[in-house]
Order: structure tokens, then sequence, then C-alpha cells
């Protein structure tokens, strides 16, 4: 569904992302693995549009997004779930969803939020707190819920993990499994905690210095002595 | 007493619409906008040039608002909006730039003379047992109800309001999630010039029509804001008219100090209450 050629960014003078090449089309989780500022999170914010290409093009469906502003990218079906989950402290939990809707009509909302409640009965509880009052777990929920409201077709999680203990971590992975596979989205995650991210994936791309320098289906890259040496913790093949 | 609480309120209803304007505006766009008391003025003078010559004055007051709006979107569209990339502090300048522009292009048609500004609703004061209001007094508490009211519902129960309140929190998250920023700071701006529209022309028929007479206003409406905490709506509100009444007091029990009671106030919340009364930091953790 997604496709990137060729593509080139970077902030003010600093090239960061050199010729990227992704394609995928029936893959459920794409993973894009790799170390502190190797670029991912630089990709994931010119698929959504928050960065402009300086080279190159993305590809979504048949649509040419990569000079479309954030708006219209989110509109055509991506949803971005940005890394630090940036969800808004002191709206509640219920206007926070309600923006990741916010270019759907009422109706369309009101059903689609049922829905996302159905699927985090947690933050159903919460629903009228203000959200700079719920954990750190209970946030990254919202940050993805409110990244389904937007019923997208594509979802970019951005280091979903950072930052929680590691038994919320199992509990994220096992809920971006379960969305891609019972609610028909395609789920491109961006990880540092490479073992959990190829567990849940189909395929995964490794990137070093902007550069995706291998790519594979995930048995192949856990299998791959130099992935394991380099993110798996180096055990004995 | 009671009498001058009233009125202080009146006052500090005044002050609060202000103050709103400069909080809505800082808050999303990150502008402190210097020139929220110099609109009022400018369009106030415009709208006096019109009731020279018959235009009925409670009709004014609509005109005003809708005509502020206007001039805040292009205000916006035109200059605000190139500026935002480069950086905060050019934005701070072109509202600067704004109240030079109109209190020069104001003396330039009608003088700096102090000029009488009929009251938007002719009529004695009105008495309510011991309390003896000016119907100008009535009109300010009643209109500040009304916007109040309206703010509200439009600031927590309309997309673009919560929108604009979620810009206010993480301007990049609500980037992230498509949100329209631009779409969102014209509606703020336009808002925020209607309020100061509306002070502006409620204000005159208290005092006298002259370039800077809104200049007072705009420092009172500056410590309103400072008393309500800068970033929160509600806060300004009650910053105004707990600032309106205060004043009203001191007036009255210690005269000399009138005039630089709101200054002494603006140091002593800053020394001692820095995030003002309504203030907030981040809720919470993140």
């Amino acid at each position: 569904m997604l496709r990137v050629i060729d593509l080139t960014t970077g902030y003010g003078p600093v090239e960061v992302l050199h010729e990227v090449n992704l394609d995928f089309e029936d893959a459920n989780i794409v993973t894009v693995l790799g170390a502190n500022g190797a670029g991912k999170s630089t990709l994931i914010r010119t698929v959504s549009g928050i960065l402009k290409p300086w080279k190159g093009s993305i590809l979504f469906g048949d649509n040419e997004i990569s000079h479309m502003d954030t708006s219209q990218i989110a509109k055509l079906g991506i949803a971005h779930v940005p890394e630090g989950r940036h969800i808004f402290p002191n709206l509640t939990v219920k206007e926070n969803l309600l923006l990741g809707g916010y270019f759907r009509t009422d109706d369309e909302n009101k059903e689609t939020l049922d829905h996302v409640l159905e699927l985090f009965p947690l933050l159903k509880e919460r629903i009228g707190q203000k959200g700079g009052n719920l954990s750190g777990g209970e946030q990254q929920m919202l940050a993805i819920g409110r990244g389904l409201m937007a019923k997208p077709r594509l979802l970019l999680l951005d280091e979903p993990s950072l930052g929680l203990a590691p038994i919320l971590v199992s509990e994220i992975f096992e809920t971006v499994k379960r969305l891609a596979q019972h609610e028909k989205v395609q789920v491109l995650l961006v990880e540092q905690n490479a073992r959990k991210a190829l567990d849940i994936s189909d395929i995964g791309y490794v990137m070093v210095l902007g550069r995706v320098v291998l790519s594979g289906t995930s048995d192949e890259l856990s299998k791959n002595p130099e992935v394991r040496k380099l993110y798996l913790g180096g055990q004995n093949v | 007493m009671f009498n001058l609480i009233i009125r202080g309120l009146a006052t500090g209803s005044i002050y609060s619409l202000t103050a709103v304007g400069i909080v809505l505006i800082l808050s999303t766009t990150n502008v402190m906008n210097f020139a929220q008391g110099d609109t009022g003025m400018f369009l106030t003078y415009i709208a006096f040039f019109f009731i020279v010559r018959g235009l009925t004055p409670s009709l004014a007051l609509p005109l005003v608002i809708v005509a502020a709006a206007i001039l805040g979107y292009l205000v916006y569209k035109g200059l605000i909006s190139r500026a935002k990339e480069s950086s905060y502090m050019g934005m701070m300048i072109i509202t600067l730039g704004l109240t030079m522009i109109f209190e020069g292009t104001v003396s330039t048609f009608f003088g700096n003379i102090p000029l009488l500004f009929p009251p938007l609703v002719p009529g004695d004061p009105v008495r309510f047992g011991s309390v003896i209001l000016d119907r100008q007094d009535i009109l300010c508490l009643v209109t500040a109800l009304v916007v109040f009211v309206i703010l509200s519902f439009v600031l927590y129960r309309t997309k673009i309001g919560i929108a604009a309140r979620s810009i206010a929190d993480d301007e990049y998250a609500a980037r992230v999630l498509g949100i329209p920023i631009d779409r969102v700071h014209s509606f703020i701006w336009a808002t925020s010039f209607g309020l100061a529209g509306l002070a502006g022309i409620m204000t005159a028929p208290r005092l006298s029509l002259h370039p800077l007479f809104m200049v007072v206003v705009q420092l009172k409406a500056f410590t309103a804001a400072v008393l309500g905490g800068m970033n929160s709506v509600t806060g300004a509100i009650w910053g105004g008219l707990i600032l309106g009444v205060m004043e009203n007091l001191v007036a009255y029990y210690v005269p000399a100090i009138k005039e630089s009671f709101s200054l002494f106030l603006i140091v002593a919340i800053l020394l001692f209450l820095p995030n003002g009364l309504f203030g907030s930091r981040e809720a919470g953790r993140s």
C-alpha cells in the first residue's frame, strides 16, 4: 500500500535520509529497526507530511502524497502516533480521542469512539479525566486510540515502547498485533526494541545512518547473524 | 461599598474581555499581542466616524465586532502567518507595529484632541435598592456575561474550539493529527480582535475618545492576564473582574495609589504567585 521511492530529506542543511526505499503491499505489520539517529522517526515524519521530502516520492495507494500537507494525508487514511505519545495533557480523554478524527463528521466519530473504547476499556473508565493524569502506559493507549479515531488504513507507530515498563511494553505490542489482525489497519512500526518488534511483524527493514541496509521477512531478519549481533543482543547463532 | 464592587465589576468586565483576547492569542499562537487595546481604539474611531454621520450608537456595537473580526483575520493571514516560520519575536514586533499604525492613522485623521463618544444606551442611571448603575455599566456586565458563555461553549463544545485548546496544549501533536492549524489560528485571531473591538467601543463612552485611550486598558488587561495565570481563559476572566473591583476599592479608600496599583499588583503576582490564580503548568506527568 505504501511505496517510498528514493526518499531524501533532512533538517535545515543536514541530510538525514539518503534515498530510502520501502515497498510493502500485503504485510500487516512492518517494522523499521535501527539505532538512535538512524533516521527512523524522520522517515515516519516525512510519510505523515510533517517533514517535506527533498527528493523522491511517497505513494499511498495511487496517490502521490509527498507534497500534501498533514491534514490531506490524514484524510487519505494515514494516522501518525508520534514518539513520546504527545497526548494533550489539559484535555480530557474524550477530547483527545475526538481530535484524532478531526476531519470526520460527528456521527462517524461517535461510532468510531464507541469502537475504540471497546478496544481500550481502560480509556472508557477514564473518559472524563485529563490526559495528563493518565499513567505512561495509559497515555500510550490513548495515543494509539487517538490515531485509530481517524479510521486509518495505515497506522504509523513511532517508538510505542519508549519509557514504559517491560510488562507494559508487552501489553502494547499485543495490542498492536491485535489491531493489525482485526481492524484492517496496516502498521508501520518504528522500534528500538527489535526483538519484540520482529516477533509481531511480518516484514522488516534495518536502517543505518539514514539508509536502508537490509530488508526481509521478520523470520529472515531474526535469523540474520548481523541483525542478531547488532539488535538482538548478540547471542550465538 | 456594594456600589463600588458592582461598578468595579463593570470596569473589570472590560479588562476581562481584553485579557481574554490576549490570552487566546498568546496560548495558541505564542504571540504577546500588544495591539489588543489599540485595535479596539482604531475600530471605535471608525465607528465614531459613522455615528457622527447618523449611525445609531447601539447598532455600532455588532458592526464593530464584525469589522474587528475581519481585521483580525486579515492581520493573521497577511502578516502573522507569514512571520510564523521565522520567529516569535518577529510576530510580537508586528503587533507593536500595528499599534503604531493604528495610533498614527487615527491621529492623522481625527487629531489628538479628546472627542466625546455618545453612550451606546442613552438614559438615566438605574436604581436597584441602594445600588445606582449607569446603563452603560449594565451593558458592560451583560455583554461580558453573554460573551463568556458563548466563548466557553465554543472552546469546550465545538470542534474548532477544542482544536484551539489542543494547539495551546501541544501544537506539534495537533499538527501530527492533521488538525488544520492555520485555519484554527485564523479563527482565534478573528475572535480575539472581535473582543478587542467590543472592549474598545464599550470603553469609549466611559472615557473619551483619544488615540491613546485604550493603552491603559491594555495595561490593565495585561495585569488581569498575569493575575489569571497567562494561559487560562477562565483565569483571564476572573483576573479582569478581580482587578476591576480591587482597583475601584483602592481608588475609593487609598486614592493616592489608584494609578500605580495595577503595576504594584503585577510585580507582587510575579514575585509571589508566578502561575497566577488559575495558571497551570502541564497537568500531571507526561
